[in-house]
Protein backbone atom coordinates (compact mmCIF):
# COMPACT_ATOMS: atom_id res chain seq x y z
CA UNK A 1 0.00 0.00 0.00
CA UNK A 2 1.41 3.38 -0.97
CA UNK A 3 1.79 6.01 1.73
CA UNK A 4 -0.64 8.21 -0.20
CA UNK A 5 -3.36 5.62 0.48
CA UNK A 6 -2.60 5.11 4.17
CA UNK A 7 -5.32 7.41 5.53
CA UNK A 8 -7.65 7.37 2.51
CA UNK A 9 -9.80 10.23 1.26
CA UNK A 10 -10.74 11.93 -1.99
CA UNK A 11 -11.55 15.39 -3.31
CA UNK A 12 -13.05 16.71 -6.56
CA UNK A 13 -13.56 20.24 -7.92
CA UNK A 14 -15.56 21.40 -10.91
CA UNK A 15 -16.00 24.61 -12.86
CA UNK A 16 -19.43 25.93 -13.71
CA UNK A 17 -21.01 29.08 -15.08
CA UNK A 18 -19.67 31.91 -12.87
CA UNK A 19 -19.27 29.40 -10.05
CA UNK A 20 -17.03 26.61 -8.84
CA UNK A 21 -17.70 23.66 -6.57
CA UNK A 22 -15.32 21.61 -4.46
CA UNK A 23 -16.25 18.48 -2.56
CA UNK A 24 -14.49 15.95 -0.36
CA UNK A 25 -15.29 12.87 1.65
CA UNK A 26 -15.02 12.71 5.44
CA UNK A 27 -13.20 9.44 6.09
CA UNK A 28 -9.99 9.18 8.07
CA UNK A 29 -8.60 5.67 8.24
CA UNK A 30 -5.59 3.69 9.37
CA UNK A 31 -5.10 1.29 6.48
CA UNK A 32 -8.36 -0.65 6.38
CA UNK A 33 -9.66 0.55 9.76
CA UNK A 34 -11.83 3.65 9.81
CA UNK A 35 -10.85 6.04 12.59
CA UNK A 36 -13.06 9.08 11.99
CA UNK A 37 -16.06 10.04 9.88
CA UNK A 38 -15.78 13.80 10.38
CA UNK A 39 -12.33 14.52 8.99
CA UNK A 40 -12.79 17.48 6.65
CA UNK A 41 -10.09 17.92 4.07
CA UNK A 42 -11.36 20.99 2.23
CA UNK A 43 -10.25 24.28 3.82
CA UNK A 44 -11.03 27.94 3.14
CA UNK A 45 -8.10 30.18 2.25
CA UNK A 46 -10.20 33.27 1.75
CA UNK A 47 -13.98 33.73 1.35
CA UNK A 48 -13.89 32.80 -2.36
CA UNK A 49 -11.00 30.32 -2.46
CA UNK A 50 -10.88 26.77 -1.11
CA UNK A 51 -8.22 24.08 -1.18
CA UNK A 52 -8.82 20.34 -0.89
CA UNK A 53 -5.98 18.27 0.60
CA UNK A 54 -6.41 14.51 0.30
CA UNK A 55 -3.55 12.23 1.36
CA UNK A 56 -1.50 11.49 4.45
CA UNK A 57 -3.33 13.10 7.38
CA UNK A 58 -0.32 14.58 9.12
CA UNK A 59 0.74 16.29 5.90
CA UNK A 60 -2.84 17.43 5.25
CA UNK A 61 -2.89 19.28 8.57
CA UNK A 62 0.66 20.59 8.26
CA UNK A 63 0.06 21.89 4.74
CA UNK A 64 -3.19 23.56 5.79
CA UNK A 65 -1.23 25.39 8.52
CA UNK A 66 1.68 26.25 6.19
CA UNK A 67 -0.73 27.73 3.64
CA UNK A 68 -2.43 29.71 6.40
CA UNK A 69 0.99 31.11 7.43
CA UNK A 70 1.92 32.13 3.91
CA UNK A 71 -1.47 33.53 2.92
CA UNK A 72 -1.73 35.53 6.18
CA UNK A 73 1.67 37.12 5.41
CA UNK A 74 0.56 37.74 1.83
CA UNK A 75 -2.63 39.43 2.96
CA UNK A 76 -0.83 41.72 5.42
CA UNK A 77 1.84 42.74 2.93
CA UNK A 78 -0.41 43.18 -0.10
CA UNK A 79 -3.51 44.47 1.75
CA UNK A 80 -5.64 42.17 -0.36
CA UNK A 81 -6.67 38.51 -0.63
CA UNK A 82 -4.48 36.18 -2.65
CA UNK A 83 -5.91 35.35 -6.06
CA UNK A 84 -6.63 31.69 -6.95
CA UNK A 85 -3.94 31.56 -9.64
CA UNK A 86 -1.27 33.02 -7.36
CA UNK A 87 -2.34 30.64 -4.60
CA UNK A 88 -2.05 27.66 -6.97
CA UNK A 89 1.52 28.70 -7.71
CA UNK A 90 2.17 29.10 -4.00
CA UNK A 91 0.91 25.52 -3.50
CA UNK A 92 3.19 24.27 -6.27
CA UNK A 93 6.28 26.00 -4.92
CA UNK A 94 5.55 24.92 -1.33
CA UNK A 95 5.36 21.31 -2.49
CA UNK A 96 8.45 21.51 -4.71
CA UNK A 97 10.48 22.85 -1.74
CA UNK A 98 10.22 19.28 -0.50
CA UNK A 99 11.02 17.70 -3.87
CA UNK A 100 13.25 15.01 -2.32
CA UNK A 101 11.16 14.32 0.78
CA UNK A 102 7.67 15.26 -0.30
CA UNK A 103 4.40 15.98 1.46
CA UNK A 104 2.14 13.03 0.66
CA UNK A 105 -0.78 15.19 -0.42
CA UNK A 106 -2.11 15.96 -3.91
CA UNK A 107 -4.02 19.24 -3.52
CA UNK A 108 -7.04 20.51 -5.43
CA UNK A 109 -7.77 24.24 -5.64
CA UNK A 110 -11.08 25.94 -6.47
CA UNK A 111 -12.08 29.57 -6.29
CA UNK A 112 -13.27 32.75 -7.94
CA UNK A 113 -10.85 35.53 -8.84
CA UNK A 114 -11.30 38.24 -6.24
CA UNK A 115 -11.89 41.08 -8.71
CA UNK A 116 -13.28 39.50 -11.90
CA UNK A 117 -15.07 36.55 -10.20
CA UNK A 118 -13.74 34.37 -13.00
CA UNK A 119 -14.06 30.68 -11.95
CA UNK A 120 -10.76 28.89 -11.39
CA UNK A 121 -9.83 25.29 -10.65
CA UNK A 122 -6.44 23.58 -10.52
CA UNK A 123 -4.69 20.57 -9.04
CA UNK A 124 -1.11 19.52 -8.42
CA UNK A 125 0.70 16.27 -7.81
CA UNK A 126 2.63 15.72 -4.60
CA UNK A 127 5.71 17.56 -5.86
CA UNK A 128 3.93 20.56 -7.33
CA UNK A 129 3.22 19.84 -10.97
CA UNK A 130 0.30 22.14 -11.77
CA UNK A 131 -2.72 21.12 -13.81
CA UNK A 132 -4.98 24.00 -14.89
CA UNK A 133 -8.02 22.07 -16.03
CA UNK A 134 -10.92 23.74 -17.76
CA UNK A 135 -13.54 21.25 -16.61
CA UNK A 136 -12.80 19.34 -13.40
CA UNK A 137 -9.94 18.10 -11.24
CA UNK A 138 -9.78 15.00 -9.02
CA UNK A 139 -7.47 13.66 -6.35
CA UNK A 140 -7.23 10.98 -3.68
CA UNK A 141 -7.69 7.23 -3.37
CA UNK A 142 -10.85 7.30 -5.53
CA UNK A 143 -9.28 9.51 -8.22
CA UNK A 144 -9.61 6.93 -11.03
CA UNK A 145 -13.30 6.47 -10.24
CA UNK A 146 -13.77 10.24 -9.91
CA UNK A 147 -12.29 10.68 -13.38
CA UNK A 148 -14.76 8.17 -14.76
CA UNK A 149 -17.92 9.63 -13.25
CA UNK A 150 -16.89 13.26 -13.77
CA UNK A 151 -16.13 12.63 -17.42
CA UNK A 152 -19.57 11.15 -17.82
CA UNK A 153 -21.58 13.69 -15.85
CA UNK A 154 -19.80 17.03 -16.35
CA UNK A 155 -20.87 19.47 -18.99
CA UNK A 156 -19.83 23.08 -19.52
CA UNK A 157 -21.67 26.14 -18.19
CA UNK A 158 -23.66 24.47 -15.42
CA UNK A 159 -25.52 26.83 -13.08
CA UNK A 160 -24.65 26.61 -9.39
CA UNK A 161 -27.61 24.42 -8.41
CA UNK A 162 -26.93 22.01 -11.29
CA UNK A 163 -23.21 22.05 -10.57
CA UNK A 164 -24.01 21.07 -7.00
CA UNK A 165 -26.02 18.06 -8.18
CA UNK A 166 -23.33 17.04 -10.66
CA UNK A 167 -20.40 17.24 -8.26
CA UNK A 168 -22.38 15.50 -5.52
CA UNK A 169 -23.27 12.54 -7.72
CA UNK A 170 -19.69 12.40 -9.00
CA UNK A 171 -18.23 12.22 -5.50
CA UNK A 172 -20.82 9.90 -3.99
CA UNK A 173 -20.72 7.29 -6.73
CA UNK A 174 -16.95 7.37 -7.08
CA UNK A 175 -16.23 6.92 -3.37
CA UNK A 176 -18.80 4.13 -3.17
CA UNK A 177 -16.49 2.11 -5.40
CA UNK A 178 -13.45 2.87 -3.22
CA UNK A 179 -12.86 1.09 0.07
CA UNK A 180 -10.69 3.84 1.51
CA UNK A 181 -12.95 6.84 0.78
CA UNK A 182 -16.45 7.71 1.83
CA UNK A 183 -18.18 7.70 5.25
CA UNK A 184 -19.78 11.07 4.53
CA UNK A 185 -19.21 13.99 2.18
CA UNK A 186 -19.17 17.82 2.24
CA UNK A 187 -19.73 20.05 -0.81
CA UNK A 188 -18.93 23.77 -1.11
CA UNK A 189 -20.43 25.75 -4.01
CA UNK A 190 -18.79 29.16 -4.47
CA UNK A 191 -20.54 31.96 -6.32
CA UNK A 192 -19.80 35.68 -6.51
CA UNK A 193 -22.09 36.61 -3.63
CA UNK A 194 -22.09 33.55 -1.37
CA UNK A 195 -20.77 30.09 -0.56
CA UNK A 196 -23.20 27.28 0.19
CA UNK A 197 -21.82 24.36 2.16
CA UNK A 198 -23.85 21.18 2.31
CA UNK A 199 -23.22 17.84 4.01
CA UNK A 200 -24.40 14.93 1.85
CA UNK A 201 -26.23 11.87 3.01
CA UNK A 202 -23.81 9.14 1.97
CA UNK A 203 -23.37 5.43 2.36
CA UNK A 204 -21.67 4.96 5.72
CA UNK A 205 -19.46 2.10 4.75
CA UNK B 1 33.11 64.84 25.85
CA UNK B 2 30.87 61.86 25.09
CA UNK B 3 32.36 61.53 21.62
CA UNK B 4 34.75 58.76 22.55
CA UNK B 5 31.97 56.49 23.81
CA UNK B 6 29.23 56.90 21.30
CA UNK B 7 30.54 55.22 18.16
CA UNK B 8 29.97 51.65 19.29
CA UNK B 9 26.66 50.37 20.59
CA UNK B 10 28.24 47.58 22.58
CA UNK B 11 30.18 49.68 25.06
CA UNK B 12 29.20 51.81 28.02
CA UNK B 13 30.34 55.35 28.62
CA UNK B 14 32.09 56.14 31.91
CA UNK B 15 28.80 57.56 33.23
CA UNK B 16 27.17 54.20 32.52
CA UNK B 17 25.19 55.31 29.47
CA UNK B 18 24.69 53.70 26.07
CA UNK B 19 24.91 56.67 23.76
CA UNK B 20 23.81 54.93 20.58
CA UNK B 21 20.54 53.99 22.22
CA UNK B 22 20.03 57.56 23.36
CA UNK B 23 20.78 58.87 19.89
CA UNK B 24 18.28 56.39 18.49
CA UNK B 25 15.63 57.78 20.84
CA UNK B 26 16.59 61.27 19.70
CA UNK B 27 15.79 60.22 16.11
CA UNK B 28 12.39 59.03 17.26
CA UNK B 29 11.63 62.33 18.98
CA UNK B 30 11.59 63.93 15.53
CA UNK B 31 9.12 61.42 14.13
CA UNK B 32 5.35 61.67 13.80
CA UNK B 33 3.40 61.23 17.01
CA UNK B 34 1.53 58.02 17.76
CA UNK B 35 -1.01 57.94 20.59
CA UNK B 36 -2.46 54.77 22.07
CA UNK B 37 -5.38 54.54 24.51
CA UNK B 38 -6.79 51.44 26.18
CA UNK B 39 -10.57 51.24 26.61
CA UNK B 40 -12.73 48.58 28.15
CA UNK B 41 -14.07 47.44 24.78
CA UNK B 42 -11.00 47.99 22.62
CA UNK B 43 -7.78 49.89 21.97
CA UNK B 44 -7.29 52.91 19.71
CA UNK B 45 -4.16 54.11 17.91
CA UNK B 46 -3.95 57.56 16.35
CA UNK B 47 -0.90 58.71 14.41
CA UNK B 48 0.40 61.78 12.62
CA UNK B 49 1.82 61.16 9.19
CA UNK B 50 5.05 63.01 8.47
CA UNK B 51 5.63 62.21 4.83
CA UNK B 52 3.03 64.29 3.04
CA UNK B 53 3.49 65.44 -0.50
CA UNK B 54 1.05 65.88 -3.36
CA UNK B 55 3.38 63.80 -5.51
CA UNK B 56 3.13 60.69 -3.33
CA UNK B 57 1.13 57.91 -4.94
CA UNK B 58 -1.01 57.11 -1.93
CA UNK B 59 -3.61 55.05 -3.74
CA UNK B 60 -1.68 51.78 -3.74
CA UNK B 61 0.46 52.45 -0.69
CA UNK B 62 0.29 50.59 2.56
CA UNK B 63 0.18 52.54 5.80
CA UNK B 64 3.06 54.65 6.94
CA UNK B 65 2.51 54.60 10.72
CA UNK B 66 0.00 51.91 11.60
CA UNK B 67 0.25 48.26 10.56
CA UNK B 68 -1.58 45.03 11.26
CA UNK B 69 0.86 42.59 12.83
CA UNK B 70 -1.65 39.76 13.19
CA UNK B 71 -5.39 39.28 13.39
CA UNK B 72 -5.19 40.26 17.07
CA UNK B 73 -2.51 43.00 17.14
CA UNK B 74 -2.07 46.36 15.40
CA UNK B 75 1.04 48.46 15.85
CA UNK B 76 1.94 52.12 15.48
CA UNK B 77 5.56 52.98 14.69
CA UNK B 78 7.65 56.10 15.16
CA UNK B 79 11.20 56.59 13.94
CA UNK B 80 13.33 55.54 10.97
CA UNK B 81 10.78 54.28 8.43
CA UNK B 82 13.04 51.61 6.94
CA UNK B 83 13.86 50.20 10.37
CA UNK B 84 10.16 50.23 11.22
CA UNK B 85 9.23 48.28 8.07
CA UNK B 86 11.88 45.70 8.88
CA UNK B 87 10.60 45.29 12.44
CA UNK B 88 6.98 45.07 11.30
CA UNK B 89 7.90 42.27 8.91
CA UNK B 90 9.83 40.49 11.67
CA UNK B 91 6.84 40.80 14.01
CA UNK B 92 4.44 39.45 11.37
CA UNK B 93 6.68 36.43 10.79
CA UNK B 94 7.03 35.85 14.54
CA UNK B 95 3.24 35.96 14.97
CA UNK B 96 2.73 33.50 12.10
CA UNK B 97 5.42 31.15 13.44
CA UNK B 98 3.60 31.09 16.77
CA UNK B 99 0.28 30.46 14.99
CA UNK B 100 1.89 27.62 13.03
CA UNK B 101 3.34 25.97 16.13
CA UNK B 102 0.44 26.41 18.54
CA UNK B 103 -2.61 26.99 16.31
CA UNK B 104 -3.34 30.04 18.52
CA UNK B 105 -2.93 33.77 18.06
CA UNK B 106 0.25 34.96 19.74
CA UNK B 107 -0.44 36.66 23.08
CA UNK B 108 0.22 40.42 22.73
CA UNK B 109 2.91 40.58 25.39
CA UNK B 110 4.80 37.67 23.83
CA UNK B 111 4.89 39.46 20.49
CA UNK B 112 6.21 42.60 22.17
CA UNK B 113 8.81 40.49 23.95
CA UNK B 114 9.97 38.86 20.71
CA UNK B 115 10.59 42.26 19.13
CA UNK B 116 12.26 43.53 22.28
CA UNK B 117 14.57 40.50 22.40
CA UNK B 118 15.61 41.34 18.84
CA UNK B 119 16.14 45.02 19.65
CA UNK B 120 18.11 44.26 22.80
CA UNK B 121 20.43 41.97 20.87
CA UNK B 122 21.43 44.92 18.72
CA UNK B 123 22.51 46.79 21.85
CA UNK B 124 24.81 44.08 23.08
CA UNK B 125 26.11 41.97 20.18
CA UNK B 126 27.32 42.39 16.66
CA UNK B 127 28.50 45.99 16.65
CA UNK B 128 25.49 47.02 14.57
CA UNK B 129 23.48 50.13 15.26
CA UNK B 130 20.17 49.78 17.10
CA UNK B 131 16.77 50.05 15.40
CA UNK B 132 15.67 53.67 15.52
CA UNK B 133 12.01 52.78 16.14
CA UNK B 134 9.58 52.90 19.02
CA UNK B 135 6.40 50.90 18.69
CA UNK B 136 2.98 50.89 20.31
CA UNK B 137 1.31 47.48 20.24
CA UNK B 138 -2.49 47.44 20.57
CA UNK B 139 -4.00 44.00 20.81
CA UNK B 140 -6.22 41.43 22.43
CA UNK B 141 -5.75 37.90 23.69
CA UNK B 142 -7.99 35.60 25.74
CA UNK B 143 -5.54 35.60 28.65
CA UNK B 144 -5.38 39.30 29.48
CA UNK B 145 -8.03 40.95 27.31
CA UNK B 146 -7.20 44.26 25.61
CA UNK B 147 -3.65 45.49 26.10
CA UNK B 148 -1.38 48.36 25.05
CA UNK B 149 2.42 48.06 25.11
CA UNK B 150 5.25 50.42 24.25
CA UNK B 151 8.77 49.35 23.24
CA UNK B 152 11.84 51.46 22.50
CA UNK B 153 15.29 50.96 20.87
CA UNK B 154 16.83 49.73 24.10
CA UNK B 155 14.59 46.66 23.97
CA UNK B 156 12.61 47.69 27.01
CA UNK B 157 8.82 47.46 27.00
CA UNK B 158 5.97 48.26 29.37
CA UNK B 159 2.19 48.04 29.46
CA UNK B 160 0.14 51.22 29.44
CA UNK B 161 -3.43 52.48 29.77
CA UNK B 162 -2.59 55.44 27.57
CA UNK B 163 0.71 56.56 26.13
CA UNK B 164 2.39 58.32 23.27
CA UNK B 165 5.59 58.14 21.21
CA UNK B 166 7.27 60.43 18.68
CA UNK B 167 7.32 64.20 18.55
CA UNK B 168 5.67 66.20 21.34
CA UNK B 169 5.11 63.04 23.30
CA UNK B 170 5.66 64.81 26.61
CA UNK B 171 2.81 67.19 25.83
CA UNK B 172 0.53 64.42 24.72
CA UNK B 173 1.41 62.28 27.72
CA UNK B 174 0.42 65.01 30.18
CA UNK B 175 -2.81 65.69 28.31
CA UNK B 176 -3.59 61.99 28.47
CA UNK B 177 -2.81 61.95 32.17
CA UNK B 178 -5.38 64.66 32.78
CA UNK B 179 -8.17 63.32 30.62
CA UNK B 180 -7.80 59.52 30.78
CA UNK B 181 -10.42 57.89 32.98
CA UNK B 182 -10.52 54.20 33.85
CA UNK B 183 -13.49 52.41 32.40
CA UNK B 184 -13.81 54.60 29.32
CA UNK B 185 -15.19 52.90 26.25
CA UNK B 186 -13.96 53.41 22.70
CA UNK B 187 -17.04 55.42 21.81
CA UNK B 188 -18.56 56.36 25.19
CA UNK B 189 -16.99 58.17 28.15
CA UNK B 190 -16.32 56.39 31.41
CA UNK B 191 -19.38 56.12 33.64
CA UNK B 192 -19.38 58.54 36.53
CA UNK B 193 -18.26 56.64 39.64
CA UNK B 194 -20.75 56.43 42.51
CA UNK B 195 -20.45 58.75 45.53
CA UNK B 196 -17.57 57.73 47.75
CA UNK B 197 -15.77 55.81 44.99
CA UNK B 198 -12.30 56.98 43.98
CA UNK B 199 -12.50 59.57 41.22
CA UNK B 200 -16.03 60.66 42.11
CA UNK B 201 -14.82 64.11 43.13
CA UNK B 202 -12.99 64.88 39.89
CA UNK B 203 -14.44 66.03 36.58
CA UNK B 204 -16.58 63.36 34.95
CA UNK B 205 -14.94 62.16 31.76
CA UNK B 206 -16.34 63.70 28.61
CA UNK B 207 -14.75 61.61 25.90
CA UNK B 208 -14.56 58.06 24.67
CA UNK B 209 -11.10 56.79 23.84
CA UNK B 210 -11.32 57.44 20.10
CA UNK B 211 -12.44 61.02 20.59
CA UNK B 212 -9.80 61.57 23.28
CA UNK B 213 -7.09 60.27 20.95
CA UNK B 214 -8.27 62.55 18.17
CA UNK B 215 -8.37 65.59 20.45
CA UNK B 216 -4.97 64.97 21.99
CA UNK B 217 -3.51 64.39 18.52
CA UNK B 218 -4.93 67.64 17.23
CA UNK B 219 -3.33 69.52 20.13
CA UNK B 220 0.10 68.01 19.62
CA UNK B 221 0.18 68.14 15.85
CA UNK B 222 2.54 70.48 14.09
CA UNK B 223 -0.23 71.38 11.66
CA UNK B 224 -3.23 73.52 12.49
CA UNK B 225 -5.95 71.20 11.23
CA UNK B 226 -6.50 67.48 11.07
CA UNK B 227 -7.47 65.72 7.88
CA UNK B 228 -7.28 62.21 6.55
CA UNK B 229 -4.09 62.98 4.62
CA UNK B 230 -2.19 63.79 7.80
CA UNK B 231 -3.46 61.19 10.27
CA UNK B 232 -3.94 57.46 10.53
CA UNK B 233 -6.42 55.82 12.89
CA UNK B 234 -6.91 52.23 13.93
CA UNK B 235 -8.93 50.38 16.52
CA UNK B 236 -8.99 46.80 17.69
CA UNK B 237 -12.21 45.39 19.14
CA UNK B 238 -13.93 42.06 19.60
CA UNK B 239 -16.39 41.06 16.92
CA UNK B 240 -19.77 40.86 18.64
CA UNK B 241 -20.87 37.70 16.87
CA UNK B 242 -17.71 35.60 16.64
CA UNK B 243 -15.93 36.90 19.77
CA UNK B 244 -12.72 37.07 17.74
CA UNK B 245 -10.43 40.11 17.77
CA UNK B 246 -11.14 42.52 14.94
CA UNK B 247 -8.44 44.98 13.88
CA UNK B 248 -9.60 47.91 11.78
CA UNK B 249 -7.37 50.48 10.12
CA UNK B 250 -9.63 53.39 9.12
CA UNK B 251 -9.85 54.35 5.48
CA UNK B 252 -9.37 58.04 4.58
CA UNK B 253 -13.13 58.61 4.13
CA UNK B 254 -13.80 57.09 7.55
CA UNK B 255 -11.19 59.36 9.13
CA UNK B 256 -12.76 62.42 7.51
CA UNK B 257 -16.17 61.44 8.86
CA UNK B 258 -14.72 60.88 12.32
CA UNK B 259 -12.95 64.24 12.34
CA UNK B 260 -16.09 65.97 11.11
CA UNK B 261 -18.10 64.35 13.91
CA UNK B 262 -15.69 65.66 16.52
CA UNK B 263 -15.40 68.99 14.71
CA UNK B 264 -11.65 68.68 14.44
CA UNK B 265 -11.36 68.77 10.68
CA UNK B 266 -12.44 72.35 9.99
CA UNK B 267 -9.63 74.86 9.56
CA UNK B 268 -9.74 76.90 12.75
CA UNK B 269 -8.15 80.11 13.97
CA UNK B 270 -5.60 79.24 16.59
CA UNK B 271 -7.50 80.03 19.80
CA UNK B 272 -5.23 80.67 22.75
CA UNK B 273 -5.05 77.78 25.14
CA UNK B 274 -5.99 74.98 22.78
CA UNK B 275 -2.48 74.43 21.51
CA UNK B 276 0.26 73.71 23.99
CA UNK B 277 2.98 73.43 21.34
CA UNK B 278 4.93 76.67 21.31
CA UNK B 279 6.22 78.05 18.01
CA UNK B 280 9.75 77.15 19.10
CA UNK B 281 8.81 73.55 19.76
CA UNK B 282 7.00 73.37 16.43
CA UNK B 283 10.06 74.64 14.56
CA UNK B 284 12.36 72.24 16.35
CA UNK B 285 10.09 69.27 15.65
CA UNK B 286 9.35 70.02 12.00
CA UNK B 287 11.14 67.81 9.53
CA UNK B 288 10.29 69.51 6.28
CA UNK B 289 10.54 67.06 3.42
CA UNK B 290 12.59 64.30 5.15
CA UNK B 291 11.40 61.00 3.76
CA UNK B 292 13.40 58.63 5.95
CA UNK B 293 11.86 59.50 9.28
CA UNK B 294 8.11 59.27 9.82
Amino acid sequence: MSILEYNGGSVVAMRGKKCVAIAGDLRLGNRNMTLATNFEKVFPINPKLYVGLPGLQTDVLTLKERFRFRTNMYKMKESRDISPLTFARLVASTLYERRWSPYFVEPVIAGLDETTNEPFIAATDLIGCLNFAKDFVVSGTASDKLFGVAEALWEPELESEDLFETISQTLLNAVDRDALSGWGAVVHVITADKIITRTLKARMD
Amino acid sequence: MARRYDSRTTIFSPEGRLYQIEYAMEAISHAGTVIGILAKDGVVLAAEKRVTSKLLDRAEASGEKIFTLNSNVVAGVAGITADANSLVNYARMAAQRHLFSFDEDIPVEQLAQKLCDLKQGYTQYGGLRPFGVSLLYAGHDPHHGFQLYHSDPSGNYSGWKATCIGANNGTAQSLLKQDYKDGMGLWEPAPKPAEGEPGAEGEPSKYGAVELAARVLSKTLDATTLDSEKVEFAIITLDRKTDLPKPRIFKPEEIDRLLAKYELGKPSDETPGTGTATPAAVAAGSQGERMDVS
